[in-house]
This record gives structure tokens, sequence and C-alpha cells, in this order.
């Protein structure tokens, strides 16, 4: 009798335990208990001769166990962390289950106090068992939160390959994303090896080809941008940049390169910086190349070709360590910084956690470019200005408001199946952007309209309706679900959860 | 039960037959006006085919109004809700602005007279009653 209550009050504990730990999320049966177990038990051998391992006693010898050393700080008035952790370690790993372990040896601690003969049996049973076993009550850590128990059975893998995969689609759609007002001080390009070429040249994408060197330089350069200065080689004397943003990095990158392979001795300050080129850098650079062997002068010209071997090295992301190794050798010949300044255009597209990137890069880098930056004259940028013929002068302007669409123009492309001119691309860019224009003008009006000043998916879905797509037959909902992969749709549809709750609210 | 349903649709159908067809005669009056005044003949087709799109624009004005006083949470259909729907072309948004203005002052206009002879009577009604008092009293 005395053991079946030890064993019911153990029961009560760990309910209690239980119930404040993982909220509320089991029945504390002995069948959840034994899995319980079984998923948090450390990796030690299970199988001794003295313990007959029931899955019901065990646990209640555990818990007597446990009792045990909290009638120990029971005198203290204070649950103390100590004697658990000579029971199961295993536990006190989580910081989380400090607390459920707190409460549960205080429980004990006051239960201790009513039937301190309840010595359960088998106390050297229990202190070889838990020696042995380290068999905790703790339930297995929940890998999300107890909100969404339906994405508990996932695993968290998952994450690393979303980042990836979005870096990839970054790279490949445009851009723009961002608004191109912003201009971002320190942005790194990607570190993953191009996929597919982006058509436009103007493309500021960053890529992962340039190096810390760049970046560095870049991040200096920017500062210096709003002058428009175009790209400073002391060597080449050649005006990089007429193109926007991104040819003018390019060749300041093309610039670099002979740069550094020519104040440092080897070529080998070369190599690995351009280990990272991606085939976009390939590209612009072999153009910027081409532009820049069109006004050759003969160090130049000499110059230009040795980068151009290089080009042909394909990056590998590892790489990276190597440019940042050499960056610093290579920061100290660099001359022509300011006129890298990534445009604000690239800068403004790389995504944010992007930039968090760069910093690391960068924080090695600063010191040395800057130093090197301002001794920078802008006067030889200006006079070299004109010489470069200006392809698009326009585009620096239409850039930051179309970038945006070249993601969509692409796709049109692509599902048109044919060849477009460019022409073509351009007016289908136009086109989208009335589009989305007059998409958002409505919008803006239809919450005007309801008194409002935030534009809400009520407004979203008047919008829809009137574009036929939501009817009396289909709702907003179902399209969503159509359509709309799992994670939106979470945010979206309000679905029930345990203990009451709605997410998202409403 | 089919029965009374299939009677009603066939109300239903032969009720629009009667409005599109009203439809129908009242665009046929305006291409005329506009016939003469351009000294430009319309064929039937066209002012058939103009009906036809007029009726449906009706359909689609009247659901969008349904649709945009609901999102006012009203249920009534608002001049609010007419300006929205003609937001699009910038001449007819003007014009029922106009209209609206003139509308607005012509009520209150209306409003402002009612009051006056509303007071007016009340004064009447009123200043024999205060005397009446002013005598009680004293």
């Amino acid at each position: 009798m005395t053991a079946r209550r030890c064993s019911h009050r153990a029961r009560s504990i760990d309910r209690l335990a239980h119930v404040q730990a993982s909220g509320h999320l089991e029945e504390q049966t002995p069948r959840t208990l034994l899995k319980n177990i079984l998923l948090t038990a450390p990796e030690s051998s299970i199988l001794m001769p003295e313990s007959v391992v029931k899955p019901v006693p065990a646990p209640q010898v555990v818990q007597a166990s446990r009792r045990e050393s909290g009638r120990g700080s029971l005198e203290l008035q204070l649950p103390e962390l100590e004697p658990p952790t000579t029971l199961a370690p295993g536990l006190l790993a989580l910081g989380k289950r400090k607390q459920r372990l707190r409460l549960s040896v205080f429980q004990q601690g006051v239960d201790l106090g009513l039937p301190p003969s309840q010595e359960p049996h088998g106390n050297a049973d229990a202190s070889s068992l838990t020696s042995s076993l380290n068999l905790t009550f703790a339930t297995p850590l929940q890998p999300q939160s107890v909100k969404r128990p339906g994405l508990a059975r996932r695993p968290p893998t998952r994450r690393v390959v979303d980042v990836g995969t979005f870096l990839q689609d970054l790279r490949d759609t445009s851009l723009a994303l961002a608004p191109p007002d912003t201009v971002l001080e320190d942005t790194q390009p990607f570190s993953q090896p191009l996929v597919g070429r982006s058509p436009s040249v103007h493309h500021s994408l960053p890529c992962p080809s340039y190096s810390a060197a760049k970046d560095v330089e870049r991040a200096a350069s920017r500062r210096t941008w709003s002058s428009g200065l175009g790209l400073q080689n002391n060597g080449a004397g050649k005006p990089a940049q007429l193109l926007a943003g991104k040819v003018e990095e390019v060749d300041a990158l093309a610039m670099g390169f002979p740069n550094i392979s020519s104040n440092i001795s080897g070529e080998d300050g070369v190599e690995p910086l351009q280990n990272g080129a991606g085939e976009e850098a390939e590209e612009r650079m072999e153009e910027s190349l081409r532009e820049v062997e069109k006004a050759a002068e003969a160090q130049g010209s000499a110059r230009a070709e040795e980068p151009e071997g290089h080009i042909e090295v394909t990056e590998a992301e590892g790489s990276w360590g190597a440019v940042e190794a050499k960056e610093p050798a290579g920061s100290s010949g660099h001359e022509d910084t300011s006129g890298r300044t990534a445009s604000p255009e690239l800068a403004s597209s790389t995504p944010e956690f992007l930039r968090a990137r760069r910093l690391q890069f960068l924080e090695p880098a600063p010191p040395p470019s800057t130093a090197v930056l301002p001794s920078e004259p802008p006067e030889p940028l200006s006079a070299r200005l004109p010489s470069k013929p200006r392809i698009p002068g326009s585009r620096p302007r239409q850039d930051p408001y179309k970038t945006g669409l070249n993601h969509y123009a692409k796709l049109f492309s692509f599902y048109a199946k044919m060849p477009m001119e460019k022409k073509a691309v351009e007016m289908v860019e136009k086109c989208l952007d009335k589009y989305f224009q007059h998409l958002c003008d409505d919008l803006e009006v239809f919450a005007a309209h309801a008194g409002r000043k935030t534009v809400r998916p009520e407004d979203l879905e008047l919008l829809m309706r009137r574009q036929g797509l939501v009817t009396d037959q289909v709702s907003l909902h179902v399209l969503v679900e159509r359509h709309l992969p799992l994670e939106y749709r979470q945010q979206l549809i309000p679905c029930a959860f345990s203990g009451n709750t709605v997410f998202p609210a409403q | 039960m089919e029965e009374e349903k299939d009677a009603e649709e066939q109300q239903r159908l032969s009720y629009q037959q009667r409005l599109k067809a009203a439809v129908h005669y009242t665009v046929g009056c305006l291409c005329e006006e506009v016939a003469l005044d351009k000294e430009m003949q319309f064929s039937k087709q066209t002012i058939a085919a103009i009906s036809e799109v007029t009726f449906q624009q009706c359909e689609n004005f009247a659901k969008d109004l349904e649709m945009f006083a609901r999102h006012a949470k009203r249920s009534t259909i608002n001049t609010e809700d007419v300006k929205l729907l003609a937001r699009r072309s910038n001449s007819l948004l003007k014009y029922i602005t106009e209209k609206n203005e003139d509308i607005a002052q012509f009520n209150l206009e209306r409003k402002a007279k009612k009051k006056k002879k509303l007071e007016d009577e009340n004064k009447n009604s009123m200043e024999p009653a205060e005397a009446g008092v002013v005598e009680s009293e004293n």
C-alpha cells in the first residue's frame, strides 16, 4: 500500500513537473513516461545484471532515489541543483530542465516531510540504477515551440538548406528587391557559385568572386560614391565605370586585379582572389576588360590579360577563407578603390543577412583600405570619365525602379519559350511597372475607402474579387491553399492549436 | 418545389430580357443622337453590341458597388462607393464629384430652409407660450 502511495505521489509530482515543463502536450501515462525516458536517456548500456528494468517500477525507483537526495536539501529550504546533478547529469544539460528539476525536487522535499518511513525498497538498487542508467523524467526537448505541435516532427536541419537555396534564388533573381535609396555600406557578395547568368549586364548582383579585398575597397569607396567617381587605376588609367553600378564594380575588380598582380610579386595573390569568381563575374569582367583593353595602355593591357587568364578559374566556395588570408596582402597594394563604388544599387540589393556576413569579413580589412582610400584624389577620376564612351547613361536612373521587375521579366521570357528581344523585355517591364502601380493605387484607395491608413488582407481580397480570382465559389483561403507554400499558408489561414490558441491571432 | 424554381427562373429570365430590351432601346436612342451630332451612322449590330456590353457592365457595377459597401462595413450603397467605382476614368470621376457636390448643396439648402421654417414656427409657438408662462408666474 505504501509502495502504491509512493508511486502515486511520484507520478503526481511528475505530472506537475511535466505539465509545467512541457506545457500541456502529453498525458502522463506510463507509456509516455517510458517513451520520454528512452528518448532522453544518455548513451549508456542499459543492461545491468541488478537492474531488471521493469518500465513502471524503474521510474519510481529513480524518483525515490531523487527524493533521497531531496531530503538532504530539504533542510536548506531551497532546492539545490547539486543533488540532482549527481543523479542525473543528463537532465541539467538543458537550462529549462533545471527549473523542472527544482520544482520536482522541492516537492519531493516537501513530500518527504510526511512519510519519512517510506524509504522505498531497494534504495541500494536505486542508487546503482541511477548511476548506471541515468534515467530522467524529463520530456524530450521539443524541437519547435509548443504552439506548433505539427511542426515538431520536422527535422531542424531543414533551416540550413533553406538559407542555401534562398541564396541561390537571390542570385538567380534580380537583386534589387530592396529600395535603391538605402545605401548600404557593407554588403558582401554571395559566397556560392552562380548557377545562371543574369542576362542584364546592369544587374548589380554581387558575385562571390569579389574578394574580401574588393569588399573592403567597395565599402570604403561607397562612401565616396556620391561624387560619382569612376575608377582610379594607378597604372592602367582606365576609367572603368560608366556602366551602371555593376560594371563599375567589375571594372574596379578588373582594375584591382591588375593592380594586385602588379603589386604583389606573385600572381598567387590574384588567383585566390579570383578563385571566387562566379560566372557572372566572368562575364562582366570580360566585358570590362574588353573595354579596358580598348583604351589600353601598355601596362594596363598587360595586367588586364593576367586576370583574364585567371577568370576561367571557377570558384570554389571554400576560397573565401583563402581570399581573406590574401586580402591584407592585397589591400596594401590597392589604390583604385574609390571608383569601386559598388553602386548603391548593388549595395542596396544585397539583403541584410548577407550584409552581416560581409561585416565579418570586412573587420580585419578596413584599417588598411581606409588608409589607402582617402589618399586618392578625385580629379584624375573625373578627368578620365569623358574619355570612356558611356553606354546607357540613363540606366542608373531607371535601374532602381526596374531592377525589381527584372525577375518577372525573366519569368516572362522563360515561359515564352522563345528568345526575346531586349526591347520586348523592356516593354514587358514597363507594362509590369504600370500594372503594379495600378494595383497598389487600388489597394491604397480601398484602404482609404474603409477609413484605414494601412492596407490589410481584406483590401487584397477585395482586389482579387474585382480581378475575378476570388468568387463566391472560390474563396481567398482556397486560393491560398492551392498556390502558396505551407509557410505562407500558416501565416494567412487561421488554424487552431492546442491550448485554445489560434494562429495567426484574429 | 422544382416547378416553383423553374417558374422563378423563367420569371427572372423574362425580367432580364425585358431589362435588356429597355437598355437596347435607350442605347439606340443615344446612338441616334450621336449619329446626328457627328453625322456618322450606326449599324444595328453596333447598337446591339453596345447594349449587350452596357448590360453586362451594369451587372458588374452592381456587384462591385455591393462589395465596396460591404468593404466599408455598410449595408447601403453610398456616393463614396460610386466614386470609387468611377475612379478609373478621370472625366467621369470629375463629373460625378461635381454632381455630388451639387446635390449635397441642394440638400443643405433644403435643410436650411426647412430648419428656418421650423424655427419660425417654434418661435411663434414659443413666444405666446413664454408670455403665458411669464404671466402665470407673475
